[in-house]
This record gives C-alpha cells, structure tokens and sequence, in this order.
C-alpha cells in the first residue's frame, strides 16, 4: 500500500501550444512526471510559458527539472516565460540561488507579463 | 560494490527509538496555539530522519507514512498550519504507530497495516484540509540574502561570517534531504547569501531527475554557532561533501558593506568563488579578538601557519555570542558520545573489580612488611588503592545514565490515563538528571509505572471531589530523584486523597491476615498494601486488576538490593520513597564474623546493632528467643545456626545483634562480632555457583577469602517459613 492519493491536486498538464500548467506537487516524488511533461516542450520552437499559479509545494529536484528545462532552451537560443505567482516557487528559487537561471519576475512586472 | 546494509539496521532502530522518545517529550511539551519554533524542529527533525533512514533501509512502508507525517510538519513549521488539539493528538498516535512499525520490522514481524493506514490517510485529510482553505502566505519570506546587518554586534565588531561550500551527492534526494530546507533553515540563523553552482548540471535528456547535480556556495553572517550549522546539514552527513570556513569578523561598516553588494548570482562555476585564502592561525587570532574585545586582524595579512581546526574557535564565537532571535537557539550540540556495547563495559567493570580484590590483597601483604623498603611499599599501595578506587568510578560512572531515561516515559502516560479517567493532573519530574546504574534503571521503570499509575488511579480524586474538598481541581503527581548517602532516592507522591485505613483494615479483617481484635497502628495497616493480591478496589477497572500489585513492586525493588517505604496522610495524599543502590556491582556492607567465617550484610538493610542484655531477652514457647527493642518484641536469627558454623559464643549477651529490616519486618541477627564497614565487590553466586536462599552473592576479601552477602529479606523469609512449618 502507499499514501492515499491525492485527487483533489490537479496532475501537470501540457495546455496545448506552449503553455505548461505545473501541478501543486512540484517535489521529489513528482520530479520524473514533470520531467516528463516538459520534455514535450524542450524543442518547441516559439515561446514556451510555464504557468505556476497552482504550485503549492516545490522542493530542490522540482527546481532543479525546470532549471535543466531552461537552461537549455536558452542555450538553443529559446525563451521561457511565466504566468500566475506562487510564493513556493519564489521563495524556493531565491533560496537556492537559481533567480538568476529562472529569471522569475519581480511582482512589478509580473502584472504585464501575465496579462493575456 | 553493494554494502550490505543490514549491518546497519541496529544502530538505525536503536536511534529511532531514541529520537522517538524525544518526539514524544516535545509533542507533550508542545503549547497549543503558540509552539516554540524549535521543538517543532525538534520534532520534524525526528521524523525526517527516520524517512531518511527507512528509506535507505528499504522500509517502504515505513518511509510512505514518516513521509506523510512530515509534510504535514513541514505545514507546521512553515506557518501554514496550526497547532490545534487535533494535530497534536494526531502526531501522538503517529509516534505510537511509528513505534510500532519500528519495533515489528525490527523483530521481522507483519506490520499492522491497517491502523498505519488509516492514521496516514488522517494526517492527509489534516493537510489537505489545510491546502483546501486559502492559507496566507506566510512561508516565512527570508530576506532576499540581504537584510541589514542585524543590532546583534559586538560592540564595533559585526557577526562573524561564515564560508559554506555544500556539494551534495547525487543520491542526496533519494535520502530524503532537500537543499530548500537546509538553506531555509540557513536563513533563519543568520544573514545568507546564496551561490549555486549549475555546473554539473546534465543535459535535459540525460538529466535523472531523481539525483541532485546542483552544488551551492553559502555566506551566511550573523552570530551563528558553528554546531548550529552542522545541525541543518546533520542529516544530509554522508550525502554531501561540507567544509565550513569562519572568515572572520569584519567591522559593522564592512559588514554592511559585503552585505549591500547584490550576489550576482551568475549560473556555473564562475559564480563560486576561487580557492580562499587559508583562514589559517587568524581564526584564533579573531576569536580572541572578539573576546578581547580589540579590533580584529584583517585575515589575509597572516596565511602561513597551517589551518587549525575551525571548531577550535567555535566555543569562543559561541561565549560571546547571542541567539539572532530572542528564541534561544537551543543549540543542542552533539555532546560526543561514542556507542559502546554493554558487554565490553561488563567486561572492564568486572576486570576493575578484580584489581580491586587483588589491591586489597596487596595492601594487607604490605601492612605486614617490615624492613627499609616496606614504608616505600605502603605510600606506592596507598597511591595504589586511591587510583583503583577511581577508576572503579570512572568506570561505574560509565554505566550510569541520568533517570531522566525512565521518567521520560510519564508525561505521555499521565496525560492519555487522566484523560480516560476525566481527572485533571499536573506531572512534576525533579531531579531527573540523577544518574544511576543502567542495570537498575531497567528494572526500576515497572514499579514506577505501577506506583504512578496507583497514584492516579486510587489516589488523584475526580475535580469536583477535589474542589469540594477546598483543593486545586488539578491534582499533583511528583516523582523526584536524588541522591542520598550512597544510595538513590525515588520518590512517588501525590497530593490526592491518602491511603483508606479503615478500609485497608476492613479488607484485610476479612480475608483473615488481621485478626479481628488486633489494634494496628496506622504504619501497620500502610504495610497490609504489600501483601500479595492484597488489592481495595471496589471494582477493577482497567488499571488496577493487571495482576501486578504492590507485592511484586516490593519484590522488584528487592531484587535490586532497594527497599520501599510508604508515608501516606488521609485527605493530604501519600508517597512512596525507594531507595536504590547506585548499582548493581557493588556494595556498602557490614562484615560481621560468626565463628572462622566473616558475612557481610548490606547497610542498606541494617537499623542498629547492639549487644544484648540478658534481661532483655525472652524465650518463647519451643525455643524461639526474641529480645525487646524499642517497645517491641523483635527474633533473634542465629546466623550460625542457619548456616551452621561453629560460633565463638553461644551465649547472647556475648555476642552481638545487628537489628537488620527487610520486607517491612525487623529481626536481630546473631553474630559473634562486628568486622568493619566496607565496600566489596559483588559476584554473582548464581552465575558462578546456583541460588542460596538467603544470600545474595558473594564477594573476595582482602586475604583472598570468600564472604557471602546477606540477603535479610531472603533470610526473614526463610526462617518464617520454618516457622510456620
């Protein structure tokens, strides 16, 4: 037997196009799926926008998927950008050192980029 | 190469078991509404390293329910969640089933899947009903790095900082470590500035998702301790490379100024600093610094000497320095203990006590020299004997562990059995540092039990009987340790109703030990309570009627060489007291001789000894002699007839008694002379020999001769036996 799951979380899902809705569970334990999920969008060739809004727990595998997801699209010359704001991700992000690879936005200019 | 693991689980159960034990004493300390940040540490700590460990150990089960519980914790700790009487009860029943869990995969049994289940999905339901209402989010936002340099200075000296460089392993996830948390823990201690290194990092593809590449380098600033940061990284020990580098102490300005630079937190290696410049003898040179108070030595002016080692500083930083927040760190710092198995320090203890056998052998050789040399002789035994005593303690000392060991299980037990039992009682523990023989700790927590358990089931009254007797509704069980003389004291008392005389007289009138004319004074009728199946309970309720009763609470102390005493006052409450002695490997007797033998009897059992005059003694019918003492009328016990050897003296009056108790009895043992008081060393007559009714070891004399030890209850025991036969 393992822990009951959790159906009320919604499961990371690919919004057609390049939009990708990170699940609330962004942890260890989820680490593979979500790796998974944003294989699917590692070469897509316009702007991939990853959305947050629903992240309620992420740790440092979680963090470390979307680093490696990153990175290497900037490499190929390809961007990443975010919609919606969850504390979990930022606070993590600042504490792990990694702002500077996320390139999170600031709560300024947040407002404009998630605009529609 | 596969390490086989199994080699482990011993030491992993035994520490579980202990931090389990340290789980419950916070939880129970835990206060409703407002917790103390770091007993919640204290607490997740405990969890996670038995997700830690069961999972390594391929516990699954064990691993998926401690990760449950940590989550929900981790809620805790970070604000998201309440301490509400609810949780608390919850983490309770968690550490029962961890327990349980533990203790069945420790003997290789089935767990009891069905009760971890169902507690599991409670703890998922608390988090997910935390997760359903919109929590504020308040995960406790540590400054971005950088805040201003905290008012905790020393005078004109800022925090000390610290150089970190983590590279954990890759495993260091499987091994239910996260970075986040050990850098959010990081924060919370001081100033910290974070620098990843992304360097390791595979390719998207490559990348397994399960392994950690990432490696950081952390400035953390602040008066921190040295063992509070060991303490973050304590579980990932083994998962991770760690070096921890005190750079000194900068003044305020320069502080402010380090601060104040933004980290570019550029990605790769660049981003970690080149190779520091050893921090070499100026560590020392800083902390004296800062305890001289005189301004600091700029570190790269002095790099030659080699780097001592940097905890060498760490108590300095640590005397001057004060907790960043105004809860107390409480910087529970490894104490540095080693894990050594009981046998090996049997093994020493016994090797001392023959040392000590062979000292006192020498000494009474040497006693007898004449010549030039002999006075020589005699100051180098003397010498001789005060380093065998000590390190007959040092060794003992070994063996001894705080009592706190055994009290620590109360607070648990007295709050769920005055919960079933709708009484209201305060639990006072004192002297729970009070150290003794790990042997007798062992076997004293049973009796403790019962004698607690007694205390709140006969003698803590309801609240409202309470109240109406003008008493706090809220009744008071207090155990208490000390030492007294060479012994240990453990008190039980309560301030509940006392002990029933009339009843206690009723209940036995009707069974038949008291006849129905014999007046009793009250301590009379207190012993009534030890006599075996001797029980007042008008209906056994689930406490008492366990088939344990105060007899077998006598008798176990007994069996460690203690004795039970018993004040109790109608209305004011009552106490037990057993004294104990501190161990088990030797004891404070009284050599006596009866004819060529010499016996030794322990003090703890003597009263007094006398010479008896004629007049005093009576004979009774048959030739049963008693002598009068004090009012009463006590048995004469003739050691040499009991163990039939030829006595110097038949005669009373020329003889000695030495009035001894045991088992709420008093007799007058008969012996020809009193020896002297000594402490011997007590060899077991069972292990080397068989059970002698009466004696309870033996022990070797200076001259090499063997001497028994007395058992006075043993020997009460059987000479009443004889009697009534």
């Amino acid at each position: 037997m393992g822990a009951p799951h959790r159906t009320h979380l919604p499961p990371n899902v690919s919004r057609g196009g390049g939009a990708f809705a990170l699940a609330a569970e962004c942890t260890v334990a989820a680490a593979e799926s979500l790796k998974t999920g944003l294989a699917k969008l590692l070469n897509h060739s316009s702007i991939v926008t990853l959305d947050i809004s629903a992240v309620q727990r992420i740790d440092t595998a979680g963090l470390q998927v979307i680093a490696t997801f990153i990175r290497e699209r900037e490499s190929h010359g390809r961007k990443v950008q975010w919609r919606g704001a969850a504390p979990a991700v930022s606070t993590a992000t600042e504490l792990l050192g990694l702002s500077a690879v996320l390139k999170l936005p600031t709560p300024a200019t947040q407002a404009v980029e998630t605009t529609p | 190469m596969t390490v086989d693991l199994t080699q482990f689980h011993d030491a992993f159960f035994e520490e579980s078991f202990e931090a389990l034990d340290s789980m419950e004493a916070a939880l129970l300390k835990l206060d409703i509404g407002a917790p103390e940040p770091e007993l919640i540490n204290t607490i997740f700590r405990v969890a996670h390293s038995i997700k830690g460990g069961s999972a390594t150990f391929g516990f699954s089960d064990i691993a998926s329910f401690t990760h449950s519980l940590e989550t929900l914790l981790d809620e805790l700790r970070s604000g998201g969640m309440q301490v509400a009487p609810v949780i608390s009860e919850l983490l309770l029943k968690s550490v029962d089933v961890m327990r349980d869990m533990l203790r069945s995969t420790q003997a290789k049994q089935p767990l009891d899947m069905q009760r971890m289940a169902g507690l599991q999905f409670d703890l998922e339901c608390a988090i997910a009903q935390k997760n359903s209402t919109p929590a504020p989010a308040v995960i406790a936002a540590p400054a971005p790095a950088i805040t201003a340099p905290t008012g905790h200075t020393l005078g004109t000296l800022a925090a000390a900082r610290w150089e970190i460089t983590f590279r954990p392993y890759r495993e260091l996830f499987a091994r239910g470590n996260d970075p986040l948390r050990m850098m959010r823990e990081l924060a919370e201690l001081g100033d910290l500035t974070v620098h990843v290194d992304t360097s390791a990092l595979p390719s998207f593809a490559e990348l397994n998702a399960q392994e950690c590449y990432l490696a950081w380098k952390l400035d953390l600033s602040g008066n921190v301790p040295e063992d509070a940061i060991k303490q973050v990284f304590e579980w990932a020990e083994g998962d991770c490379d760690l070096e921890l580098r005190l750079k000194g102490v900068a003044p305020a300005d320069t502080a402010t100024a380090m601060a104040a630079a933004t980290p570019t937190a550029s990605a790769g290696a660049g981003a970690l600093a080149g190779p520091t410049p050893v921090v070499s003898t100026s560590d020392a040179a800083i902390a004296d610094a800062i305890l001289s108070g005189k301004p600091p030595i700029a570190e790269e002016t002095r790099h030659e000497a080699p780097t001592p080692a940097v905890a060498a500083i760490a108590p300095a930083l640590t005397a001057v320095k004060e907790p960043k927040s105004d809860a107390p760190i409480s910087a529970v710092g490894d104490s540095g203990s080693i894990r050594v198995s009981v046998e090996k320090i049997d093994e020493l203890m016994n090797t001392v006590g023959e040392l000590v056998i062979t000292q006192a052998m020498l000494s009474q050789l040497g006693a007898a020299l004449e010549g030039p040399n002999a006075e020589k002789l005699r100051a180098g035994l003397a010498q001789l004997e005060r380093n065998t005593r000590e390190l007959q303690e040092s060794v003992m000392r070994v063996r001894m562990l705080p009592i706190s060991f055994v009290f620590s299980r109360f607070p648990r037990m007295v709050r769920d059995l005055a919960q079933r039992l709708g009484k209201q009682i305060d639990l006072k523990l004192t002297g729970e540092q009070t150290e003794l023989d790990k042997t007798v700790l062992e076997k004293i927590g049973d009796p403790l039990v019962h004698l607690v358990r007694n205390s709140i089931d006969h003698g803590i009254e309801l609240p409202e009987t309470r109240a109406a007797a003008g008493k706090p509704a809220a009744g008071t069980v207090h155990l208490d340790a000390c030492h007294r003389g060479g012994n240990i004291a453990v008190e039980v008392s309560d301030d509940g109703n006392g002990l029933d005389v009339d009843r206690i007289l009723a209940k036995a009138r009707s069974r038949g030990h008291v006849g129905p004319n014999d007046v009793l004074t009250d301590e009379q009728i207190h012993e009534l309570i030890f006599l075996p199946g001797f029980s007042t309970a008008d209906k056994a309720t689930d406490l008492s009627g366990r088939g344990v009763g105060m007899d077998v609470v006598r008798r176990n102390v007994q069996e460690l060489g203690g004795k039970i005493e018993l004040r109790s006052e109608r209305g004011r409450g009552s106490s037990f007291i057993i004294t104990l002695p501190l161990t088990l490997a030797i004891v404070d007797g009284q050599s006596v001789a009866v004819g060529n033998e010499t016996y030794i009897i322990p003090l703890i059992s003597i009263v007094e000894s006398m010479r008896l005059k004629e007049t005093s003694i009576s004979r009774l019918s048959g030739h049963d002699e008693v002598f009068s003492f004090r009012g009463d009328y006590l048995p004469i016990i003739r050691l040499h007839e009991l163990f039939g050897v030829e006595p110097r003296t038949r005669a009373l009056h020329e003889g000695l008694v030495v009035i001894a108790e045991g088992d709420g009895r008093r007799v007058g043992l008969f012996v020809d002379d009193l020896l002297g008081q000594q402490q011997v060393v007590i060899k077991s007559l069972e292990v080397n020999y068989g059970r002698v009714e009466g004696v309870s070891g033996a022990t070797i004399l200076g001259d090499g001769s063997v001497a028994l030890i007395l058992d006075v209850t043993g020997i009460i025991h059987a000479v009443s036996m004889r009697a009534a036969a």
